[in-house]
């Protein structure tokens, strides 16, 4: 057996959304160990193939009370060291748990790795890869990527590649060849940041529509936030087909974000009211995210609530009206003075993380931006390596083999050097 | 003369030196024939030593105990540090060289090694193409070698073009090795044609400089090798000037006249070395050219004219030349030329820089395909310690390419082959951040000392500095800045080693140079252990081999455009599918799927997928 790679890579192995529990598979030498730091278990406590209870927390806070079970290098499904996490079925502490795994020197697994490190490991037998074949025959039809999304991931390549030829450009013959090309690199960057910041928002559009519930006491402003979003500054783009303008659903996009956002009726209602109020807190999967909101963020959220939903972001509403800003951690709304609108626009857009698309799509955008930064303060070698990140990164998403030397030949080639 | 030698080695130039010295370390007998042996470790272009990535390359054969930085130290005129501010990871160290000077010291080197010198044109490689027995010369006749290292340069068929000018030679008033091609071309070698140029040397008296740009060589404490070496004082300035309107025009005059657009040279030119008539027909807008005005010696009285090679004829040169600022009145002293000589296709060579078709021909320099001193050196001491390490019967051994520019050219050349010279760019590095000319000594040490190659003085320093290295490594993991450890608060963006060391006073007493380079090393630690990450998987994946598909067409598993691509280039493993355009990770999954189905019927026992090794 020759154990082979030494990344450590992670997935969640069970579906999207909301389940009793969930199952995240940790695999590559170093997985014990990790697990025993971020479960704060003690040294060697995973080591063979044992189980243990732990809780998962960071800065102090528990993020969820999960098992691990672990199999030692050579008697896994990988071969290498692994652990299987089985934590609660809640989107919200699976991302976050991803988010701790990946922080503490894991990195996301690529579609099929697993099955590709079994394989190299020579772990698969005959009945198992029968079983995997049926399941990837499913997996196939699942179309995953959509025409739009997939040119301008294509667009932002060929930006990559034009931003490396530069750079490279630089880096080879800037100092003995080159008599100050080198100016056009801040706009050869602007445009690169533009269209990586494009294609993230495609690629985090197509993924998923995020549903957004506007939520709370009556008389807290919920229908005039709705109004504020959807009606005069929220680019309306459709009408959810068979309900009303003034009905409680309308689609919105917010910095190329598809959210559907939804009025709901006062919580502290009476009869019809309260029943509608109880069936919407019933309704939601965990994938929702509920804006919570109170005059001067003086009532809290329902405890049903916070366990149904997958985000809350608490609002202390009609901040005009208040004299004091009591709760400082809150956000101050005031549809009269359009204080934190902008604020609660910025956060409705925000991207979760754990789609593997829209993932790759920001891992891409940070290294872009980051390799700016270098150029900046003059470190072109770290510029240069971030953006070769970059360009392999989007390879893999459009399909194009890892080959990247070709962009650097073709650099070189446009130079007119020589002795 | 012995009855036998350990190694012959074939050429004088940059890569037959170090390729005698590098068998001499290991300890073996060597006998280094040339046809002119007082042009041993002459500068046939232009008299220069290093640039970006090539200055590293120089530092990693000094790494590895060879000659040609010591050498380069003990005749520098006048030096720069290119991209100084482009990052450490590309700092190129650059000398201009007394061209004689330099010359004469590497033939001292060649002398007190106890290298044999021999003068005499090898016309054959004798006995058997599977294991040669020696080589067969004009004058001496056969001589016995248990090895041969071919490094012969431009001089395998050379022909010299000038204008209409045509005549036989590697290299000008030099023999072309005309009845060893012969030889090659007999034993079923694939050989190819490159063709490369030189430009017009210059009477210094004959020029002006007042009318150039002075390019003062930089003060500094650098040396290219590891060593106690000094640079010698600097001398010397260089000048730059630049082609206007009317030289380009004499060029596309003269421009059927060149040998290359008349057709006579068949032969591919190096694309980033190309001669000033290239330069105008593919930049046609563009009418200023920089050219460095280079001295070629402290006492010489020539110039090189770097960025002005041709092979136009005489009088077209002249004119171009007299165009330029200051040299109206310049008198040429050597015309430039071209030369088009055979090479080895890169599918005849293996990564130990072997000959596959023999079991002890070793092969390095131009021969190769490359251009460039510093690469040519580098794979003579490669192939000078496999060659001695082969005459005694120990196993050849090759670099990786995630440790050295040299590991990255060997690679590059017997893996992908090149369709021009070959010459090293940092860019060619994927693991760039690591291969820096700061750290050769320790990236290199363990190679070094596995090939058996260092001296016993040359191992002290070095292990020293190894030592001294993970002693400040130590301080910098114990001592603190804004709250986190030296060694991850220099990965910041801004921060340089310089800072970094500002940062904490407790570490006045390191070495200066190991402690810069430390710092370095773990500034980029983070890109760098994703590359090597990145590599290892990669080689995980070398290890399933797809040669047992017959169609790629009919697996189901994987969507029509991988299918046609895969049975277009029919990649032999899973790691050169990946690479493949039209290739996605999804198809990689249905092949192995495909793979472990197909195993599962051929027998009903676990599949071996992987290769044993």
């Amino acid at each position: 057996m020759n154990s082979i790679s030494a990344e450590i890579i992670c997935a969640v192995a069970t579906p999207e959304g909301t389940s009793a529990l969930s199952v995240i598979r940790v695999s590559g030498k170093g997985s014990l160990e990790l697990l025993e730091n971020i479960m704060s278990l003690e040294k060697n406590r995973l080591k063979g193939m044992r189980r243990a209870v732990g809780r998962i927390s960071e800065e102090g806070r528990i993020v969820d009370e999960a098992v691990a079970v672990s199999w030692p290098e050579g008697r896994s499904f990988t071969g290498e060291e692994m652990v299987e996490i089985t934590c609660h079925g809640i989107p919200k502490s699976i991302r976050k748990i991803m988010e701790i795994l990946i922080r503490n020197g894991a990195r996301r697994a690529e579609p099929g790795e697993f099955t590709r490190r079994a394989l190299a490991n020579g772990r698969l037998n005959a009945v198992q890869i029968i079983a995997l074949a049926a399941l990837w025959d499913m997996e196939k039809d699942r179309k995953v990527f959509i025409g739009e999304t997939e040119e301008s991931c294509r667009e932002l390549l060929n930006d990559i590649e034009r931003a490396r030829e530069t750079v490279e450009g630089i880096i080879e013959f800037g100092e003995t060849h080159l008599d100050g090309d080198d100016e056009n690199i801040s706009s050869v960057f602007n445009e690169l940041i533009a269209s990586a910041k494009y294609f993230t928002r495609k690629a985090s559009y197509i993924e998923k529509i995020s549903r957004v519930m506007i939520m709370g006491p009556t008389n807290s402003g919920k229908s005039t936030l709705f109004n504020e979003l959807t009606g005069k500054n929220g680019a309306l783009v459709s009408d959810e087909p068979g309900t009303t303008r003034d009905g409680s659903t309308s689609y919105l996009e917010l910095s190329g974000r598809r959210i559907q956002l939804c009025d709901t009726a006062g919580t502290d209602g009476h009869g019809l009211d309260r029943t509608a109020s109880e069936a919407v807190i019933e309704g939601l999967d965990g994938t929702e995210r509920v804006i919570w909101m109170s005059v001067g963020g003086k009532i809290s959220p329902p405890d049903g609530l916070r366990k149904r939903a997958g985000e809350i972001i608490e609002i202390a509403a009609k901040s005009d009206l208040i004299d004091e800003k009591e709760i400082e951690q809150l956000l101050n709304i005031s549809s009269v003075s359009g204080e934190g609108l902008e604020e609660l626009k910025k956060i409705l857009s925000r991207v979760p993380g754990s789609m593997s698309l829209s993932g790759a799509a920001e891992r891409i955008e940070e290294s872009i931006k980051e390799s700016h930064n270098f150029i900046s303060s003059q470190e072109y070698d770290i510029a240069a390596e971030l953006l070769r990140e970059a360009e392999i990164e989007s390879r893999r998403i459009v399909g194009k083999g890892e080959n990247i030397q070709l962009s650097v030949e073709r650099a070189l080639a446009g130079m007119c050097v020589g002795k | 003369m012995k009855d036998e030698w350990d190694v012959i080695v074939i050429g004088g130039g940059h890569a037959g030196i170090e390729a005698a010295l590098a068998a001499r370390r290991k300890g073996c007998s060597v006998v280094l024939i040339s046809a002119t042996i007082n042009r041993i470790g002459e500068m046939s272009c232009n008299p220069a030593i290093g640039g970006i990535a090539k200055g590293t390359i120089v530092r990693e054969i000094d790494a590895l105990d060879g000659s040609m930085a010591r050498s380069a130290d003990a005749t520098t005129l006048h030096f720069r540090m290119l991209n100084r501010r482009k990052g450490p990871a590309v700092w190129g160290p650059r000398v201009q060289s007394d061209a004689a000077e330099y010359a004469s010291v590497q033939q001292l080197y060649i002398e007190n090694s106890g290298v044999e010198i021999l003068e005499d044109e090898v016309t054959s490689l004798d006995g058997l193409t599977e294991k040669v027995t020696g080589v067969r010369c004009r004058k001496t006749g056969s001589i016995k070698g248990k090895t041969v290292v071919l490094a012969v340069g431009t001089f395998l068929k050379g022909r010299l073009f000038r204008g209409d000018e045509l005549w036989k030679g590697g290299r000008i008033g030099d023999i072309s090795a005309d009845s060893l091609e012969k030889d090659i071309v007999k034993r079923m070698f694939h050989v190819e044609r490159f063709k490369t140029g030189t430009p017009p040397r210059i009477i210094r008296s004959t020029v002006n400089t007042e009318e150039m740009e002075v390019q003062p060589s930089e003060v500094t404490d650098f040396t290219f090798s590891y060593g106690k070496s000094r640079q010698r004082d600097k001398e010397e300035v260089c000048y730059i000037t630049h082609t206007n309107r009317s030289t380009m025009d004499i060029a596309k005059k003269n421009l059927h006249r060149s040998p290359l657009m008349a057709g006579r040279i068949e032969g591919t030119g190096p694309r980033y070395c190309p001669s000033y008539e290239d330069k105008v027909v593919k930049f046609p807008d563009r009418q200023r050219h920089r050219i460095y005005v280079e001295p070629m010696g402290c006492e010489s009285g020539f110039f090189y004219l770097n960025g002005l090679s041709s092979s136009l004829p005489r009088e077209a040169q002249e004119k171009m030349v007299r165009s330029l600022p200051g040299f109206g009145s310049a008198e040429i002293s050597d015309y430039g030329y071209a030369v088009e000589y055979s090479y080895f296709h890169f599918s005849e060579i293996d990564d130990t820089l072997r000959l596959k078709k023999t079991e002890n021909v070793f092969v390095a320099g131009q021969i190769c395909g490359t251009s460039g001193y510093e690469e040519a050196a580098g794979l003579g001491v490669i192939a000078g310690a496999n060659a001695g390490r082969t005459a005694q019967s120990l196993e050849a051994m090759s670099l990786s390419r995630m440790n050295s520019y040299i590991g990255v050219m060997i690679d590059d050349i017997v893996n992908k082959g090149a369709d021009e010279p070959y010459r090293m760019f940092s860019s060619r590095a994927e693991n760039r951040l690591h291969l820096r000319q700061d750290n050769a000594d320790r990236r290199l040490y363990k190679t070094a000392d596995m090939f058996g190659i260092l001296s016993g003085e040359k191992r002290d320093l070095l292990t020293g500095n190894m030592k001294e290295a993970e002693i400040i490594r130590n301080v910098l993991e114990r001592e603190m800045v804004d709250g986190v450890p030296l060694s991850k608060w220099c990965r910041r963006v801004g921060v340089s080693a310089e800072k970094a060391i500002a940062a904490t006073n407790s570490l006045v007493d390191k070495d200066e140079k190991v402690l810069m380079s430390v710092i370095l090393d773990e500034k980029y630690s983070g890109y760098i252990d994703r590359n090597l990450r990145r590599y290892e998987s990669r080689r995980n994946l070398e290890k399933i081999s797809l040669r047992e598909i017959g169609s790629f067409m009919d697996i189901d598993e994987i969507c029509w455009e991988a299918r046609e691509v895969l049975e277009r280039r029919k990649p032999e493993t899973l790691a050169h599918a990946e690479k493949l355009a039209g290739v996605r990770p999804t198809d990689l999954q249905g092949l192995l799927i495909y793979l472990g189905r197909q195993r599962s019927t051929w027998n009903n026992s676990s599949p071996e997928l992987v290769r044993s090794e």
